[in-house]
Protein backbone atom coordinates (compact mmCIF):
# COMPACT_ATOMS: atom_id res chain seq x y z
CA UNK A 1 0.00 0.00 0.00
CA UNK A 2 1.05 3.62 -0.77
CA UNK A 3 0.10 6.43 0.68
CA UNK A 4 0.57 10.02 0.08
CA UNK A 5 -0.58 12.25 2.87
CA UNK A 6 -1.01 16.18 1.68
CA UNK A 7 2.48 15.61 -0.11
CA UNK A 8 3.32 18.72 -1.79
CA UNK A 9 6.49 19.35 -3.72
CA UNK A 10 7.86 23.01 -5.07
CA UNK A 11 10.78 23.21 -7.50
CA UNK A 12 11.60 26.94 -6.86
CA UNK A 13 8.53 28.82 -7.98
CA UNK A 14 6.72 26.23 -9.68
CA UNK A 15 4.11 23.80 -7.76
CA UNK A 16 5.05 20.33 -8.93
CA UNK A 17 2.54 18.65 -6.79
CA UNK A 18 -0.44 20.23 -4.88
CA UNK A 19 -1.49 18.87 -1.08
CA UNK A 20 -1.81 15.38 -3.04
CA UNK A 21 -3.70 12.95 -0.75
CA UNK A 22 -4.05 9.54 -2.24
CA UNK A 23 -3.99 5.78 -1.25
CA UNK A 24 -3.03 3.18 -3.75
CA UNK A 25 -4.43 -0.25 -2.20
CA UNK A 26 -3.32 -3.96 -3.05
CA UNK A 27 -4.41 -6.42 -6.00
CA UNK A 28 -5.53 -3.68 -7.88
CA UNK A 29 -3.87 -1.86 -10.46
CA UNK A 30 -3.82 2.00 -10.40
CA UNK A 31 -3.70 4.36 -13.51
CA UNK A 32 -2.10 7.58 -12.33
CA UNK A 33 -3.34 9.71 -15.05
CA UNK A 34 -2.68 13.51 -15.56
CA UNK A 35 -1.54 15.22 -18.50
CA UNK A 36 2.20 15.84 -19.17
CA UNK A 37 3.73 18.20 -16.54
CA UNK A 38 0.65 17.43 -14.23
CA UNK A 39 3.41 15.99 -11.69
CA UNK A 40 3.29 12.64 -11.79
CA UNK A 41 6.64 11.69 -12.40
CA UNK A 42 7.50 14.04 -9.34
CA UNK A 43 4.97 11.99 -7.33
CA UNK A 44 6.64 9.32 -7.97
CA UNK A 45 10.32 10.07 -7.31
CA UNK A 46 8.91 11.16 -3.87
CA UNK A 47 7.34 7.61 -3.24
CA UNK A 48 11.12 6.40 -4.11
CA UNK A 49 12.91 9.06 -1.89
CA UNK A 50 14.87 10.19 -4.84
CA UNK A 51 13.19 13.87 -4.62
CA UNK A 52 12.26 15.33 -1.05
CA UNK A 53 8.79 16.34 -0.54
CA UNK A 54 9.05 20.33 -0.08
CA UNK A 55 5.67 19.08 2.61
CA UNK A 56 3.53 16.51 3.30
CA UNK A 57 5.26 12.75 3.24
CA UNK A 58 4.57 9.35 1.00
CA UNK A 59 4.56 5.97 3.08
CA UNK A 60 5.41 2.51 1.48
CA UNK A 61 3.09 -0.13 3.54
CA UNK A 62 3.50 2.57 6.71
CA UNK A 63 7.03 3.80 5.97
CA UNK A 64 9.05 6.03 4.04
CA UNK A 65 10.99 5.01 1.64
CA UNK A 66 14.72 6.16 2.81
CA UNK A 67 13.81 4.02 6.26
CA UNK A 68 13.09 0.53 4.53
CA UNK A 69 16.29 -1.72 4.74
CA UNK A 70 16.33 -3.84 1.70
CA UNK A 71 14.13 -1.12 -0.71
CA UNK A 72 14.10 -3.19 -3.63
CA UNK A 73 12.47 -6.28 -1.62
CA UNK A 74 9.33 -4.16 -0.40
CA UNK A 75 9.05 -1.90 -3.51
CA UNK A 76 10.37 -1.67 -6.77
CA UNK A 77 9.99 0.54 -9.56
CA UNK A 78 11.16 1.78 -13.38
CA UNK A 79 11.16 5.42 -13.77
CA UNK A 80 13.58 6.06 -16.54
CA UNK A 81 14.23 2.88 -18.37
CA UNK A 82 17.31 4.67 -20.07
CA UNK A 83 19.06 5.23 -17.02
CA UNK A 84 21.55 2.29 -17.53
CA UNK A 85 24.97 2.87 -17.78
CA UNK A 86 25.84 2.41 -21.62
CA UNK A 87 28.93 -0.11 -20.43
CA UNK A 88 27.34 -2.27 -18.33
CA UNK A 89 25.64 -5.45 -19.14
CA UNK A 90 22.19 -6.15 -18.81
CA UNK A 91 23.00 -8.77 -15.94
CA UNK A 92 25.81 -6.52 -13.78
CA UNK A 93 23.26 -4.13 -14.13
CA UNK A 94 20.74 -6.26 -12.17
CA UNK A 95 23.57 -7.60 -10.23
CA UNK A 96 24.15 -4.89 -8.48
CA UNK A 97 21.22 -3.74 -7.90
CA UNK A 98 20.70 -7.48 -6.37
CA UNK A 99 23.93 -7.31 -4.74
CA UNK A 100 23.00 -4.29 -2.68
CA UNK A 101 19.84 -5.83 -1.03
CA UNK A 102 21.30 -8.88 -0.38
CA UNK A 103 19.35 -10.33 -2.84
CA UNK A 104 20.49 -13.78 -4.03
CA UNK A 105 22.46 -14.02 -7.79
CA UNK A 106 20.04 -16.56 -8.79
CA UNK A 107 17.16 -14.16 -9.08
CA UNK A 108 18.82 -12.46 -11.04
CA UNK A 109 18.67 -14.78 -14.20
CA UNK A 110 14.90 -15.39 -13.11
CA UNK A 111 14.05 -11.81 -13.97
CA UNK A 112 16.39 -11.67 -16.84
CA UNK A 113 14.21 -14.99 -18.42
CA UNK A 114 11.13 -13.28 -17.43
CA UNK A 115 11.33 -10.57 -18.74
CA UNK A 116 12.76 -12.47 -21.84
CA UNK A 117 16.35 -10.62 -21.68
CA UNK A 118 17.83 -14.59 -20.90
CA UNK A 119 19.67 -14.53 -24.75
CA UNK A 120 20.98 -11.01 -24.02
CA UNK A 121 21.94 -10.71 -20.64
CA UNK A 122 26.06 -10.68 -21.61
CA UNK A 123 25.45 -7.56 -23.75
CA UNK A 124 25.65 -4.10 -22.34
CA UNK A 125 22.54 -1.63 -22.16
CA UNK A 126 23.75 1.09 -24.52
CA UNK A 127 23.15 -1.24 -27.54
CA UNK A 128 19.72 -1.83 -26.18
CA UNK A 129 16.51 -0.57 -28.33
CA UNK A 130 13.76 1.48 -25.94
CA UNK A 131 11.54 -1.87 -25.90
CA UNK A 132 14.80 -4.01 -24.36
CA UNK A 133 15.95 -1.16 -21.99
CA UNK A 134 11.95 -0.98 -20.99
CA UNK A 135 12.18 -4.93 -20.50
CA UNK A 136 15.67 -4.64 -18.16
CA UNK A 137 13.54 -1.84 -16.48
CA UNK A 138 10.82 -4.48 -15.75
CA UNK A 139 13.49 -6.96 -14.89
CA UNK A 140 15.06 -4.68 -12.25
CA UNK A 141 11.50 -3.79 -10.71
CA UNK A 142 10.87 -7.08 -10.14
CA UNK A 143 14.09 -8.67 -9.07
CA UNK A 144 13.17 -8.33 -5.15
CA UNK A 145 9.69 -9.79 -6.03
CA UNK A 146 8.53 -6.90 -4.22
CA UNK A 147 4.54 -6.37 -2.91
CA UNK A 148 4.56 -3.18 -4.31
CA UNK A 149 5.46 -1.93 -7.67
CA UNK A 150 5.40 1.57 -9.84
CA UNK A 151 5.82 1.96 -13.52
CA UNK A 152 6.31 5.38 -14.75
CA UNK A 153 5.15 5.01 -18.34
CA UNK A 154 5.70 1.62 -18.88
CA UNK A 155 4.26 1.32 -22.59
CA UNK A 156 6.06 4.62 -23.68
CA UNK A 157 7.79 3.85 -27.19
CA UNK A 158 6.91 -0.57 -27.13
CA UNK A 159 5.87 -2.20 -30.02
CA UNK A 160 2.34 -3.86 -29.58
CA UNK A 161 3.61 -7.27 -28.67
CA UNK A 162 5.60 -5.18 -25.99
CA UNK A 163 2.62 -3.11 -24.74
CA UNK A 164 0.73 -6.50 -24.50
CA UNK A 165 2.99 -8.22 -22.68
CA UNK A 166 3.21 -5.35 -19.82
CA UNK A 167 -0.32 -5.19 -19.65
CA UNK A 168 -0.47 -8.86 -19.14
CA UNK A 169 2.39 -8.54 -16.63
CA UNK A 170 0.64 -5.39 -14.56
CA UNK A 171 -2.66 -7.57 -14.18
CA UNK A 172 -1.25 -10.49 -13.35
CA UNK A 173 1.12 -8.37 -10.54
CA UNK A 174 -2.37 -6.80 -9.03
CA UNK A 175 -4.21 -10.55 -9.33
CA UNK A 176 -1.34 -11.97 -6.77
CA UNK A 177 -2.05 -9.03 -4.50
CA UNK A 178 0.52 -6.79 -4.82
CA UNK A 179 -0.18 -2.78 -5.39
CA UNK A 180 0.66 -1.36 -8.58
CA UNK A 181 0.70 2.07 -9.46
CA UNK A 182 1.00 2.79 -13.25
CA UNK A 183 1.29 6.44 -14.64
CA UNK A 184 0.05 7.48 -18.26
CA UNK A 185 -1.21 10.38 -19.95
CA UNK A 186 -3.18 7.86 -22.15
CA UNK A 187 -6.32 7.08 -21.37
CA UNK A 188 -6.68 4.86 -23.87
CA UNK A 189 -4.66 2.66 -22.32
CA UNK A 190 -5.78 3.09 -18.51
CA UNK A 191 -9.11 1.87 -19.44
CA UNK A 192 -7.58 -1.40 -20.52
CA UNK A 193 -5.21 -2.27 -17.27
CA UNK A 194 -6.46 0.04 -14.91
CA UNK A 195 -9.05 -0.91 -11.70
CA UNK A 196 -8.65 2.05 -10.37
CA UNK A 197 -7.72 5.96 -11.35
CA UNK A 198 -6.46 8.36 -10.03
CA UNK A 199 -6.25 11.75 -12.03
CA UNK A 200 -4.21 14.74 -11.00
CA UNK A 201 -3.82 18.24 -13.31
CA UNK A 202 -1.55 20.61 -11.94
CA UNK A 203 -0.05 18.76 -9.22
CA UNK A 204 -4.05 18.50 -7.85
CA UNK A 205 -5.71 15.27 -7.55
CA UNK A 206 -8.90 15.82 -9.48
CA UNK A 207 -10.36 12.49 -9.29
CA UNK A 208 -10.11 9.07 -7.48
CA UNK A 209 -12.20 6.03 -8.54
CA UNK A 210 -13.45 2.90 -9.81
CA UNK A 211 -12.40 3.16 -13.50
CA UNK A 212 -16.50 2.41 -14.46
CA UNK A 213 -17.31 5.75 -12.31
CA UNK A 214 -15.57 7.56 -14.39
CA UNK A 215 -17.94 6.58 -17.24
CA UNK A 216 -20.91 6.15 -15.80
CA UNK A 217 -21.29 9.89 -14.00
CA UNK A 218 -21.02 11.53 -17.77
CA UNK A 219 -23.38 8.73 -19.14
CA UNK A 220 -26.62 10.02 -21.17
CA UNK A 221 -29.75 8.27 -21.90
CA UNK A 222 -30.68 9.44 -26.30
CA UNK A 223 -34.74 8.78 -26.39
CA UNK A 224 -36.44 10.10 -29.25
CA UNK A 225 -40.39 10.26 -28.64
CA UNK A 226 -43.55 11.89 -30.72
CA UNK A 227 -44.34 13.14 -27.46
CA UNK A 228 -41.02 14.64 -26.58
CA UNK A 229 -42.20 17.91 -24.22
CA UNK A 230 -44.59 15.71 -22.58
CA UNK A 231 -42.36 12.90 -21.73
CA UNK A 232 -39.61 15.55 -20.50
CA UNK A 233 -41.88 16.81 -17.95
CA UNK A 234 -42.56 13.51 -16.77
CA UNK A 235 -38.85 12.81 -16.61
CA UNK A 236 -37.84 15.55 -14.79
CA UNK A 237 -40.88 15.41 -12.29
CA UNK A 238 -38.88 11.67 -11.83
CA UNK A 239 -35.86 13.21 -11.21
CA UNK A 240 -34.40 13.02 -14.12
CA UNK A 241 -32.55 16.03 -16.23
CA UNK A 242 -33.91 16.45 -19.22
CA UNK A 243 -32.22 18.59 -22.29
CA UNK A 244 -34.12 18.91 -25.66
CA UNK A 245 -32.79 17.74 -28.46
CA UNK A 246 -33.03 18.11 -32.33
CA UNK A 247 -37.15 17.54 -33.05
CA UNK A 248 -37.95 14.70 -30.98
CA UNK A 249 -34.64 14.03 -29.43
CA UNK A 250 -34.20 14.14 -25.49
CA UNK A 251 -30.60 13.57 -23.90
CA UNK A 252 -31.81 12.52 -20.41
CA UNK A 253 -28.74 12.01 -17.29
CA UNK A 254 -29.24 11.01 -13.78
CA UNK A 255 -31.64 8.19 -15.29
CA UNK A 256 -30.63 4.58 -16.68
CA UNK A 257 -32.07 3.71 -20.11
CA UNK A 258 -34.25 0.61 -18.62
CA UNK A 259 -36.01 3.33 -15.95
CA UNK A 260 -36.30 5.58 -18.96
CA UNK A 261 -37.85 2.85 -20.71
CA UNK A 262 -40.10 1.49 -18.05
CA UNK A 263 -41.42 4.61 -16.91
CA UNK A 264 -42.08 4.93 -21.08
CA UNK A 265 -44.06 2.07 -21.01
CA UNK A 266 -46.19 3.07 -17.39
CA UNK A 267 -47.09 6.46 -19.09
CA UNK A 268 -48.07 4.81 -22.45
CA UNK A 269 -45.73 7.12 -24.20
CA UNK A 270 -44.27 5.67 -27.61
CA UNK A 271 -40.38 5.42 -27.98
CA UNK A 272 -39.02 5.46 -31.51
CA UNK A 273 -35.31 4.98 -29.73
CA UNK A 274 -33.75 4.39 -26.28
CA UNK A 275 -29.98 4.67 -26.52
CA UNK A 276 -27.49 4.70 -24.06
CA UNK A 277 -24.66 6.87 -24.57
CA UNK A 278 -21.92 6.03 -22.72
CA UNK A 279 -18.65 8.45 -22.57
CA UNK A 280 -15.96 7.18 -23.66
CA UNK A 281 -12.95 7.40 -20.99
CA UNK A 282 -10.97 9.59 -23.32
CA UNK A 283 -13.92 11.79 -23.15
CA UNK A 284 -14.39 12.19 -19.25
CA UNK A 285 -10.28 12.24 -18.97
CA UNK A 286 -10.03 15.41 -21.34
CA UNK A 287 -13.42 16.98 -19.81
CA UNK A 288 -11.58 16.92 -16.26
CA UNK A 289 -8.43 17.52 -16.96
CA UNK A 290 -9.37 20.53 -19.65
CA UNK A 291 -8.27 22.89 -17.21
CA UNK A 292 -5.57 21.86 -15.94
CA UNK A 293 -3.36 21.29 -19.23
CA UNK A 294 -0.42 23.39 -19.37
CA UNK A 295 -0.20 23.39 -23.25
CA UNK A 296 -3.37 22.80 -24.87
CA UNK A 297 -4.18 23.62 -28.46
CA UNK A 298 -6.44 27.29 -28.30
CA UNK A 299 -9.76 26.06 -28.33
CA UNK B 1 26.54 -0.71 9.90
CA UNK B 2 26.55 -0.79 6.06
CA UNK B 3 25.06 -4.10 4.49
CA UNK B 4 28.57 -5.83 2.59
CA UNK B 5 25.86 -6.13 0.18
CA UNK B 6 26.08 -2.40 -0.77
CA UNK B 7 29.36 -2.31 -0.97
CA UNK B 8 29.86 -5.62 -2.78
CA UNK B 9 27.15 -3.90 -5.43
CA UNK B 10 29.83 -0.60 -5.28
CA UNK B 11 32.18 -2.78 -6.70
CA UNK B 12 30.23 -4.63 -9.28
CA UNK B 13 30.18 -1.07 -10.86
CA UNK B 14 33.32 -0.10 -10.48
CA UNK B 15 34.05 -3.47 -11.98
CA UNK B 16 31.87 -3.32 -14.64
CA UNK B 17 32.72 -0.13 -16.84
CA UNK B 18 35.76 0.62 -18.68
CA UNK B 19 36.94 4.14 -17.79
CA UNK B 20 37.48 3.19 -13.18
CA UNK B 21 39.09 -0.70 -14.78
CA UNK B 22 41.34 1.33 -16.99
CA UNK B 23 42.23 4.54 -14.84
CA UNK B 24 43.33 1.90 -11.96
CA UNK B 25 46.49 0.67 -13.96
CA UNK B 26 46.97 3.17 -16.10
CA UNK B 27 47.62 5.60 -12.72
CA UNK B 28 50.13 3.11 -11.84
CA UNK B 29 51.89 2.78 -15.14
CA UNK B 30 51.71 6.25 -15.28
CA UNK B 31 53.75 6.73 -11.67
CA UNK B 32 56.27 3.95 -13.01
CA UNK B 33 57.09 6.57 -16.28
CA UNK B 34 57.24 9.62 -14.38
CA UNK B 35 59.84 7.79 -12.09
CA UNK B 36 61.88 6.82 -14.85
CA UNK B 37 61.78 10.45 -16.55
CA UNK B 38 62.51 12.41 -13.17
CA UNK B 39 64.85 10.10 -12.10
CA UNK B 40 66.81 10.20 -15.69
CA UNK B 41 66.58 14.19 -16.36
CA UNK B 42 67.52 14.21 -12.59
CA UNK B 43 70.76 11.79 -13.02
CA UNK B 44 71.05 14.16 -16.21
CA UNK B 45 71.59 17.25 -13.58
CA UNK B 46 73.52 15.45 -10.70
CA UNK B 47 76.45 14.72 -13.50
CA UNK B 48 77.33 18.49 -14.49
CA UNK B 49 76.01 19.50 -10.82
CA UNK B 50 78.92 21.23 -8.38
CA UNK B 51 80.03 19.87 -5.32
CA UNK B 52 77.49 22.03 -3.30
CA UNK B 53 74.90 21.16 -5.38
CA UNK B 54 75.67 17.50 -4.77
CA UNK B 55 75.35 17.67 -1.17
CA UNK B 56 72.28 19.91 -1.33
CA UNK B 57 71.05 16.88 -3.47
CA UNK B 58 67.33 15.83 -2.37
CA UNK B 59 67.14 12.52 -4.43
CA UNK B 60 63.74 10.96 -3.27
CA UNK B 61 62.09 14.89 -3.44
CA UNK B 62 63.85 14.97 -6.95
CA UNK B 63 62.69 11.48 -8.12
CA UNK B 64 59.39 11.64 -6.61
CA UNK B 65 58.27 14.44 -8.32
CA UNK B 66 55.83 12.58 -11.05
CA UNK B 67 53.36 12.26 -7.05
CA UNK B 68 51.78 15.93 -8.16
CA UNK B 69 50.75 14.22 -11.71
CA UNK B 70 49.68 10.73 -10.02
CA UNK B 71 47.58 12.47 -7.26
CA UNK B 72 45.47 13.89 -10.19
CA UNK B 73 44.92 10.87 -11.63
CA UNK B 74 44.16 9.00 -8.33
CA UNK B 75 41.84 11.87 -7.19
CA UNK B 76 39.89 11.46 -10.62
CA UNK B 77 39.70 7.54 -9.72
CA UNK B 78 37.45 8.82 -6.84
CA UNK B 79 35.40 11.32 -8.45
CA UNK B 80 34.40 8.42 -11.30
CA UNK B 81 33.33 6.30 -8.82
CA UNK B 82 30.32 8.66 -7.97
CA UNK B 83 30.29 10.49 -11.10
CA UNK B 84 29.85 7.76 -13.30
CA UNK B 85 26.59 7.54 -11.97
CA UNK B 86 25.50 10.55 -12.76
CA UNK B 87 26.76 10.41 -16.32
CA UNK B 88 25.04 6.84 -16.86
CA UNK B 89 22.30 7.95 -15.09
CA UNK B 90 22.10 5.28 -12.74
CA UNK B 91 22.27 7.22 -9.09
CA UNK B 92 18.85 7.32 -9.17
CA UNK B 93 18.42 3.51 -9.47
CA UNK B 94 21.32 3.34 -7.02
CA UNK B 95 18.89 5.24 -5.12
CA UNK B 96 15.97 3.30 -5.52
CA UNK B 97 17.66 0.84 -4.23
CA UNK B 98 19.59 2.01 -1.28
CA UNK B 99 17.03 4.52 0.52
CA UNK B 100 19.08 5.32 2.86
CA UNK B 101 21.95 7.84 1.56
CA UNK B 102 24.46 7.96 4.18
CA UNK B 103 24.84 4.28 3.91
CA UNK B 104 25.21 4.59 0.05
CA UNK B 105 27.76 7.28 0.57
CA UNK B 106 29.59 5.45 3.33
CA UNK B 107 29.93 2.61 0.65
CA UNK B 108 31.25 4.56 -1.68
CA UNK B 109 33.61 5.82 0.65
CA UNK B 110 34.72 2.48 1.16
CA UNK B 111 35.24 1.46 -2.27
CA UNK B 112 37.03 4.42 -2.97
CA UNK B 113 39.54 3.36 -0.46
CA UNK B 114 39.64 -0.08 -1.27
CA UNK B 115 40.38 0.91 -4.65
CA UNK B 116 43.04 3.87 -4.24
CA UNK B 117 44.97 2.21 -1.52
CA UNK B 118 46.28 -0.68 -3.50
CA UNK B 119 46.39 1.42 -6.72
CA UNK B 120 48.07 4.25 -4.75
CA UNK B 121 50.80 1.85 -2.83
CA UNK B 122 51.65 0.14 -6.35
CA UNK B 123 51.84 3.39 -8.21
CA UNK B 124 54.35 4.83 -4.98
CA UNK B 125 56.18 1.80 -4.66
CA UNK B 126 56.76 1.52 -8.51
CA UNK B 127 57.64 5.28 -8.78
CA UNK B 128 60.56 4.81 -6.05
CA UNK B 129 62.06 1.65 -7.76
CA UNK B 130 62.36 3.52 -11.61
CA UNK B 131 63.31 6.40 -10.07
CA UNK B 132 65.87 5.78 -7.69
CA UNK B 133 67.36 2.88 -9.61
CA UNK B 134 67.08 5.07 -12.97
CA UNK B 135 69.59 7.79 -10.44
CA UNK B 136 71.82 4.81 -9.03
CA UNK B 137 71.95 3.62 -13.18
CA UNK B 138 73.11 7.32 -13.46
CA UNK B 139 75.63 7.31 -11.26
CA UNK B 140 73.53 9.99 -8.97
CA UNK B 141 72.83 9.47 -5.41
CA UNK B 142 69.87 7.79 -4.20
CA UNK B 143 68.18 6.45 -1.53
CA UNK B 144 67.66 2.66 -0.52
CA UNK B 145 64.75 1.39 1.37
CA UNK B 146 66.70 0.91 4.74
CA UNK B 147 66.55 4.45 5.25
CA UNK B 148 63.64 6.28 7.53
CA UNK B 149 62.62 8.93 4.82
CA UNK B 150 62.42 6.45 2.18
CA UNK B 151 59.92 4.38 4.69
CA UNK B 152 57.89 7.56 4.94
CA UNK B 153 57.72 7.28 1.31
CA UNK B 154 56.70 3.76 1.04
CA UNK B 155 54.50 4.22 3.71
CA UNK B 156 52.88 7.35 4.26
CA UNK B 157 52.69 8.26 0.26
CA UNK B 158 49.89 5.60 -0.72
CA UNK B 159 47.57 7.14 2.20
CA UNK B 160 48.12 10.89 1.15
CA UNK B 161 46.87 9.74 -2.20
CA UNK B 162 44.26 8.10 -1.32
CA UNK B 163 43.34 10.38 1.08
CA UNK B 164 43.10 12.72 -2.13
CA UNK B 165 40.53 10.06 -4.16
CA UNK B 166 38.55 10.96 -0.71
CA UNK B 167 38.85 14.54 -1.77
CA UNK B 168 37.85 13.16 -5.43
CA UNK B 169 34.92 11.47 -4.22
CA UNK B 170 33.57 14.17 -2.53
CA UNK B 171 33.86 16.38 -5.55
CA UNK B 172 31.95 13.71 -7.19
CA UNK B 173 28.69 14.45 -4.82
CA UNK B 174 29.10 18.34 -4.48
CA UNK B 175 29.21 18.82 -8.57
CA UNK B 176 27.67 15.63 -9.67
CA UNK B 177 29.21 15.11 -13.19
CA UNK B 178 32.59 13.73 -14.57
CA UNK B 179 33.59 16.97 -16.22
CA UNK B 180 33.19 19.78 -13.45
CA UNK B 181 34.32 17.50 -10.74
CA UNK B 182 37.83 16.36 -12.55
CA UNK B 183 38.57 19.87 -13.67
CA UNK B 184 37.86 21.51 -10.07
CA UNK B 185 39.86 17.94 -8.42
CA UNK B 186 42.67 18.79 -10.99
CA UNK B 187 42.80 22.53 -10.79
CA UNK B 188 42.77 22.45 -6.90
CA UNK B 189 45.19 20.45 -6.76
CA UNK B 190 47.66 21.63 -9.51
CA UNK B 191 47.08 25.36 -8.40
CA UNK B 192 50.31 25.43 -6.19
CA UNK B 193 52.35 24.73 -8.82
CA UNK B 194 51.66 28.76 -9.93
CA UNK B 195 52.71 29.24 -6.22
CA UNK B 196 55.57 31.40 -7.77
CA UNK B 197 53.25 33.80 -9.86
CA UNK B 198 50.86 34.06 -7.01
CA UNK B 199 50.93 37.35 -4.98
CA UNK B 200 52.87 37.02 -1.62
CA UNK B 201 50.23 36.56 0.98
CA UNK B 202 48.82 33.56 -1.59
CA UNK B 203 52.41 32.34 -2.22
CA UNK B 204 52.67 31.14 1.79
CA UNK B 205 49.45 29.38 1.45
CA UNK B 206 50.01 27.46 -1.48
CA UNK B 207 53.40 26.25 -1.17
CA UNK B 208 52.89 25.30 2.74
CA UNK B 209 49.40 25.08 3.66
CA UNK B 210 47.72 23.89 0.94
CA UNK B 211 46.20 20.61 1.63
CA UNK B 212 47.74 18.60 -0.72
CA UNK B 213 51.08 20.11 -0.53
CA UNK B 214 51.30 20.46 2.65
CA UNK B 215 50.69 16.07 3.62
CA UNK B 216 53.08 15.66 0.62
CA UNK B 217 55.84 17.74 1.40
CA UNK B 218 56.15 15.92 4.34
CA UNK B 219 56.37 12.75 2.85
CA UNK B 220 58.55 13.51 0.41
CA UNK B 221 60.86 15.23 3.39
CA UNK B 222 60.74 19.00 2.09
CA UNK B 223 58.22 20.50 4.58
CA UNK B 224 58.35 23.28 6.70
CA UNK B 225 55.66 22.28 8.78
CA UNK B 226 56.01 19.53 11.22
CA UNK B 227 54.72 15.90 10.34
CA UNK B 228 51.31 16.23 12.43
CA UNK B 229 50.75 19.30 10.75
CA UNK B 230 51.28 18.78 7.44
CA UNK B 231 49.35 15.23 7.52
CA UNK B 232 46.67 17.53 9.80
CA UNK B 233 46.04 19.73 7.50
CA UNK B 234 45.20 17.41 4.54
CA UNK B 235 42.91 14.99 7.25
CA UNK B 236 41.41 17.88 8.14
CA UNK B 237 40.07 19.25 4.88
CA UNK B 238 39.25 15.77 2.98
CA UNK B 239 37.13 15.31 6.31
CA UNK B 240 35.49 18.59 5.99
CA UNK B 241 34.84 17.78 1.79
CA UNK B 242 33.40 14.37 3.17
CA UNK B 243 31.25 16.10 5.42
CA UNK B 244 29.90 18.70 2.70
CA UNK B 245 29.35 16.05 0.66
CA UNK B 246 27.44 13.88 3.14
CA UNK B 247 25.17 17.45 3.98
CA UNK B 248 24.84 17.71 0.38
CA UNK B 249 24.18 14.56 -0.86
CA UNK B 250 21.38 13.60 2.30
CA UNK B 251 19.56 17.10 1.31
CA UNK B 252 19.25 17.47 -2.41
CA UNK B 253 16.80 15.98 -5.00
CA UNK B 254 18.75 13.10 -6.69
Amino acid sequence: MIQLNALTKRYGDVVAVDDLTVTVRPGLVTGFLGPNGAGKTATMRMILGLDLPTSGSATIDGRPHHELPSPLRVIGSMLDAQAVHPQRTAYKHLLYLAQSNSIPAGRVAEVLDLAGLADVAGRKAGGFSLGMSQRLGIAAALLGDPPVVVLDEPVNGLDPEGVRWIRTLIRGLAAEGRTVLVSSHLMSEMAVTADRLVVIGKGRLIAEAEIGEFTETGSTVLVRTPEAAAFSRRLELSGAHVQAGDDDELLVTGMTAPDVGRLAAAEGVPLFELTQRRVSLEDAFMELTRDSVEYGAAR
Amino acid sequence: MIGTGVLRAEWTKFSSIRATMVLAPASVAVAGMLGWLFGNATAGDYAVATAQERLDFQPLEMGMRGLYIVQVLIAALGVLIVSSEHGGGTMRASLAAVGRRGHLLAAKAGLTVMTALPVSVASVWLMYVTSQSTLAAGGASHMTPGEPAVLRMLLAGPLVLTALALFGLSLGFLLRGTAPAVNVSTAFLLLPLFATIAPDFMNGLLEVYWPNVAALQVVSGASPLPAWAGYGLLAGFVAAMLGAAFVHFGNHDA
